[in-house]
């Protein structure tokens, strides 16, 4: 059907976008490197192909007059999902442009910034192309190179934006979104577990909210001895059932 | 330091002209030779790089740029405070210490930047972030500028939320360290583009600071309903003024022009008469009397609800004590007016401008005549051809009288019409 078909596409464009700009906040600093250049050039190529195959399968269903309300109400959020993404595109675009010019990389001294960032970002683009492993393949002067092409796609992109506004009738406004406030929380991901075992240094509350968080943090922590325990039980009187039959 | 003004979004922007130089200062830094030197920063299982000291700063800045002590700890508060440099041990708090707090540099992306302001999106997906780190425990003003923005931005939450969760992903393919980092880096960004409730917006513009987030209207389908309305409203106006200058001929005839001098009444009623005569009294810096005059008339025959506030207007204008355009009117009859205005009506400053007007033709109407404008009109003015008298009567052409404006615009539109042009033009002059 054509609305699972473009939901699939829009998540893909979405998490190209958020690895895009992952990408882009390594430009210039310690993280920056010829790699990192390419894995910037190949991320953005397939965002735009993406992001052409939704425009030109959102403006099919859009055009389709034949379709339900309910339908119509959904392929315009829809909609509305696919020009923020491209908005923030455009804008990485452009920020990449500029960072990367002011920091190019065949230089006899790099003066990268030092923020502490010292991995590389392999894994990220990896995500975003959908495979297991990247591969370089570019010459060492990609760093000048592709920014001539960065150049020429950010006049598409623009121009695609603009061909958007114009062509398609869709009142942003009138969208009402599927999620309410604070639906991020009900989500499956257990990203806490990032912060979680690490002491959180930037993270210095004033005193009020420290005294929830240290409560919190502790029954977490107990928690999990507890759980750890259970299992230990569990498994030692299974090998001995194990053991004896 | 240079205030810019922050321009439309798709206009260019520039980069504030301060911004680039601490960017050129912090690009120095870098330098493998002369550069800051970096220490590691231990945390309890992880060491992550690139951590220098208040005291290293300010010595480094000392050396480079061969200022006193208290220079370079004021350049390197600026540095600090808008974000250049951020602080380890206590994120909320952008001072630069001279001792051995912690410091590091902000990543290019995150730097201050008139160019590349922070948009409402863009917070909403790093407040949805930290929601999901966070569990739900944001702070007080980040929960309130999450549900206002929740509702500002409502057609696009869905984005929000799915964009959050996609940066989550991205960031847990780095390692530890530089999660750390990336948070700490974020969270230092938004402090200062976003600062909490009472302390100082760095990017404050003054005067065009951008309004209250609180105070901000939402952006539904009332608000622009509303909009659309006004603007329907505006466009549909009628913007055609009709002016004394439109009607006629820009050059008078001779024989208008020699009317103005039988009498005054004649200059007065005549549009373009009357406009040159103001001219010529405000070359005399007595024109107060004409406009009084005009504004008597308009009273006299305009609209009878208008007449109260019309009257109001006049008093305050012309004959109130040190009113801008005062007219001097004798005092019994300023006495008679000033009784009168308690109980306006239609006929109550006949007196006075009667007095006024017999005050302009005694006075200026004589000079006006003798008067080197006046003169000059008078040889611009064009005298209409005469018709030749031809011999043959039967060829005789008609002899036209004085071209009126009407009947001249009428000719005009004919010709065209003749020479092919839009017919239409001719048939509705």
């Amino acid at each position: 059907m054509g609305k699972e078909e473009c939901k699939t596409m829009l998540d893909a464009l979405n998490k190209v976008t958020a690895c895009y700009r992952h990408l882009v906040i390594a430009l210039g600093s310690t993280s920056d490197s010829q790699n990192l250049r390419e894995e910037l050039k190949k991320t953005r190529k397939k965002a735009q192909e993406l992001a052409v195959a939704n425009r030109t399968k959102l403006t099919t269903l859009l055009k389709d007059k034949t379709i339900s309300k309910e339908d119509r109400a959904e392929y315009e959020r829809l909609w509305v999902l696919f020009s923020s993404s491209m908005e923030l595109l455009e804008v990485d675009m452009k920020r990449s442009l500029e960072i990367g010019q002011d920091f190019p990389l065949k230089v006899p001294t790099r003066h990268l910034i030092q923020t502490g960032m010292t991995g590389n970002t392999n894994a990220v683009a990896a995500r975003a192309m959908s495979v297991q492993n990247m591969k370089y393949e570019a010459d060492s002067n990609i760093d000048t190179a592709d920014l001539r092409d960065l150049q020429s796609e950010i006049t598409q992109v623009s121009q695609m934006m603009e061909e958007m506004e114009m062509k398609v009738q869709v009142a942003p406004w009138a969208v009402v979104a599927k999620q309410e406030a604070g639906a991020e929380l009900k989500s499956n991901m257990s990203v806490g577990n990032s912060s979680v075992g690490v002491i959180s240094i930037c993270e210095e509350e004033p005193k009020d909210d420290e005294g929830g968080g240290g409560r919190e943090g502790g029954s977490t922590s107990i928690g999990a001895v507890l759980v750890f325990f259970v299992i230990l039980t569990v498994a030692l009187v299974l090998g001995y059932l194990v053991v004896n039959m | 330091m240079t205030i810019n003004t922050l321009a439309e979004e798709g206009l260019r922007r520039e980069q504030m002209a301060c911004f680039r130089k601490m960017e050129k200062v912090i690009v120095a830094m870098q330098d493998p030779d002369m550069g800051m030197k970096m220490r590691n920063q231990r945390l309890l299982i992880t060491v992550i790089p690139h951590a220098m000291t208040g005291q290293d700063i300010i010595t480094w800045l000392i050396q480079k740029y061969h200022i006193y002590e208290e220079e370079a700890l004021h350049l390197g508060e600026m540095l600090v405070r808008y974000g250049y440099i951020y602080p380890l041990k206590e994120p909320r708090c952008l001072v630069l210490r001279p001792d051995e707090s912690p410091y590091r540099f902000q990543t290019p992306y995150f730097w201050t930047s008139t160019r590349w302001p922070a948009s409402e999106l863009d917070y909403a997906i790093y407040l949805a972030k930290k929601n999901i780190r966070k569990q739900g425990e944001l702070m007080e003003y980040e929960k309130e500028r999450y549900s206002l923005l929740h509702k500002r931005i409502n057609h696009t939450w869905d984005f929000v939320v799915m964009q959050a969760r996609e940066q989550l992903r991205a960031s847990k393919q780095r390692r530890k360290a530089d999660r750390i980092v990336l948070e700490c880096q974020e969270q230092a960004y938004w402090l200062i583009n976003r600062p909490p409730p009472g302390v100082q917006n760095m990017l404050d513009w003054g005067l065009e600071r951008p309004n209250n987030l609180s105070a901000r209207i939402p952006l539904n389908s009332d608000y622009y309903k509303s909009e659309i309305e006004t603007s329907r409203r505006a466009l549909g106006r009628n913007r055609v003024k009709s002016s004394v200058c439109l009607e006629g001929a820009p050059v008078p005839t001779r024989l208008r022009v020699e009317r103005w001098s039988f009498s005054f009444m004649e200059l007065l009623t005549d549009a373009m008469g009357r406009r040159e005569f103001m001219t010529y009294l405000e070359k005399e810096f007595s024109a107060e009397n004409l406009h009084f005059w005009q504004a008597c008339e308009e009273i006299k025959h305009g609209e009878s609800s208008k007449i109260v506030e019309k009257v109001e207007d006049v008093y305050k204008n012309f004959l109130a004590p040190g009113a801008a355009r005062w007219v001097n009117i004798d005092s019994k009859t300023m006495d008679k007016t000033l009784e009168g205005i308690k109980r306006p009506h239609r006929f109550v400053l006949d007196d006075a401008q009667m007095h006024i007007y017999f005050l302009m033709k005694k006075d200026s109407y004589p000079r006006y005549l003798k008067s080197d404008l006046y003169k000059n009109m008078l040889a611009k003015a064009v005298v209409p051809q005469e018709t030749k008298k031809s011999v043959f009567p039967f060829m005789r052409r008609q002899r036209h009288s004085s071209p009126s404006p009407a009947q001249a615009s009428a000719q005009a539109a004919e010709e065209d019409g003749r020479a092919g042009t839009n017919s239409a033009a001719g048939s509705q002059l």
